[in-house]
């Protein structure tokens, strides 16, 4: 695991488990973000040194999700199942999760982040980020 | 104090054509648009030089392609633009042509789309910023989710939205411009292959290739030029807004929506119960159902037993897409919001045929780009 990288760096933490969103927190207007930029608040435009880094735990509620059967990219293979998380601390992240189809699958579950080796990846590991559902 | 478009002088529709959308085909863009704009020009019985600017929207041919087009109607030297505005590119050129001619400087102005599928070259994807979801969440699967959640929150099921595409299709099935032109049952929509999430194939836009034109003009040339005022449907409102943090909303597309044709309604003077008939942005079933709740036709969560009562129905008291929309008449961006205007003011006219709206009189044009923006126009005869 030595030579593990984020496949978004930058995204999240990948030395804990679960792995926790970097977010920002504008020191002007207070508005916790994700995903983080280096530019400025989108809710009240001051510029990027206002912008703080966050942790933001890796847990929330599923609030849609959606099996996609029609994908352009080798990173991954149909069918897989992606969803909108509403995370505890307040913002909105869409992200896969990590089965692949929808079985089960009620809006409302629990969710929490989980690394993923993300596949035909020969040059180093790729952790991405999913979130696993506690299914009702 | 700013000025809206209808405190400025009176702008009409006065002339419209397409050229049919259809799948990509080896067919010019040039061929495309210059039939557009010959029907156009023949259909408000005008010449090309009476045409004083030009504004042309289109997403997909790269740098420069008006004046390689339209110099075949002669080059008479007049100015031409651009319009890039995701699939709201033709919805700004008319746009911008309504507040050409409402300003003043010009009194014939030519707003028209014409695109070919080609490489979507979306700049977001080279502003430094990454999600975690990138091309795993593309339009179809937006609105997969959306749709997902709507069904939950309202108790709709995907006969619903399916619905929707039965609806249009039979609207498009009327229509010789649509590169849709079957009725579809519920079966049919409802079989696979499914896309993402409910969403099947019937109830995505096909996205291919076409052009459609308006001419717009002032009283001033309506007069000089002898062209029937009782064809040219008075443009009311013209609004775009592009999307705003909606803090705590579940739905930022229906609030972008509800704000825009709000505004529209206010400088129009019109409110969503004196709408005979709307063209939006439908390039996902489930967005008709968001966007007519959005846009005040009925409460929230009731778009889908206005749509079974046969409200939106030709016919009914508000008939939506009776152009087929994007589902039906196709999606081949920079002409679609174009295409619509053609539409609604064939309607207003009622020249519409076997699928004309009784007493059409005023129409609300809708389309939505991704980004995102919306775009929204009053039109009234
Ligand atoms: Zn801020």
């Amino acid at each position: 695991m030595s030579d593990a990288r984020a496949a978004h760096p930058g995204l999240y933490r990948i030395d804990q488990n679960p792995p926790s969103l970097l977010g920002q927190r504008c020191a002007a207007c207070g508005r916790l973000a994700f995903p983080p930029n280096p530019y400025g608040c989108e809710g009240c435009g001051a510029e990027a040194d206002e912008l703080v880094t966050e942790e933001i735990p890796g847990d929330g509620e599923l609030a849609a999700f959606a099996t996609v059967h029609l994908h352009p990219g080798k990173d991954i293979e149909t069918p897989f199942t992606v969803g909108t998380v509403v995370l505890d601390a307040g913002p909105t992240v869409r992200a896969t999760l990590t089965c692949a189809t929808d079985d089960g699958l009620a809006i409302g579950n629990r969710v929490h982040t989980q690394l993923v080796p993300q596949q035909s990846e020969d040059d180093g590991e790729l952790l991405e980020l999913r979130f696993a559902v506690e299914k009702s | 104090m700013p000025k809206t478009l209808r405190d400025l002088r009176p702008v009409r529709v006065i002339g419209i054509g397409l050229h049919p959308y259809q799948r990509a085909s080896d067919t010019s863009y040039v061929t495309l648009g210059l039939r557009a704009v010959r029907e156009a020009l023949t259909d408000a019985g005008v010449a090309w030089t009476d045409v004083e600017a030009a504004y042309n929207g289109t997403a997909l041919l790269g740098m420069a392609p008006t004046r390689a087009m339209l110099r075949h109607l002669g080059a008479t030297g007049l100015p031409v633009l651009q319009v890039e505005n995701a699939s709201a590119s033709g919805s700004s050129a008319v746009a911008q042509a309504s507040l050409a001619v409402a300003s003043g400087v010009c009194d014939v102005a030519l707003a028209m789309g014409v695109d070919k599928p080609g490489m979507m070259n979306v700049a977001s994807a080279k502003a430094g910023v990454r999600d975690l979801s990138g091309s795993r969440i593309l339009p179809f699967t937006h609105f997969a989710l959306l749709a997902n959640e709507y069904m939950r929150r309202h108790g709709a099921r995907p006969e619903h939205l399916a619905q929707v595409a039965v609806k249009n299709s039979r609207n498009g099935a009327h229509n010789p411009y649509a590169q849709r032109q079957k009725a579809r049952s519920l079966e049919e929509v409802l079989a696979p292959p499914f896309i993402s999430g409910s969403l099947t194939r019937l109830q995505c836009c096909p996205i291919g290739e076409g052009a459609a034109a308006v001419i717009i003009a002032s009283d001033d040339a309506i007069r000089r030029l002898g062209v029937p005022a009782d064809r040219a449907p008075r443009i009311l409102a013209s609004v775009t807004r592009s999307e705003r943090v909606y803090e705590g909303a579940r739905n930022f597309d229906a609030e972008l929506t509800r704000e825009t044709t709000a505004q529209a309604y206010e400088e129009a003077g019109v409110g969503p119960e004196d709408l005979d008939l709307i063209e939006l942005h439908d390039a996902f079933a489930i967005e008709e159902l968001l966007y007519v709740e959005a846009m005040g036709l009925c409460a929230e969560g009731e778009g889908a037993a206005m749509l079974m009562k046969g409200d939106t129905d030709i016919g009914g008291r508000c008939a939506v897409s009776t152009s087929g929309g994007l589902l039906a008449m196709g999606h081949p961006i920079g002409p679609t919001g174009v295409g619509q205007i053609c539409e609604i003011t064939r309607q207003l006219r009622g020249e519409a045929g076997p699928r004309q709206q009784p007493d059409a009189r005023t129409g609300l044009v809708h389309m939505v780009g991704i980004g995102a923006v919306c775009v929204a126009h009053v039109l009234q005869l």
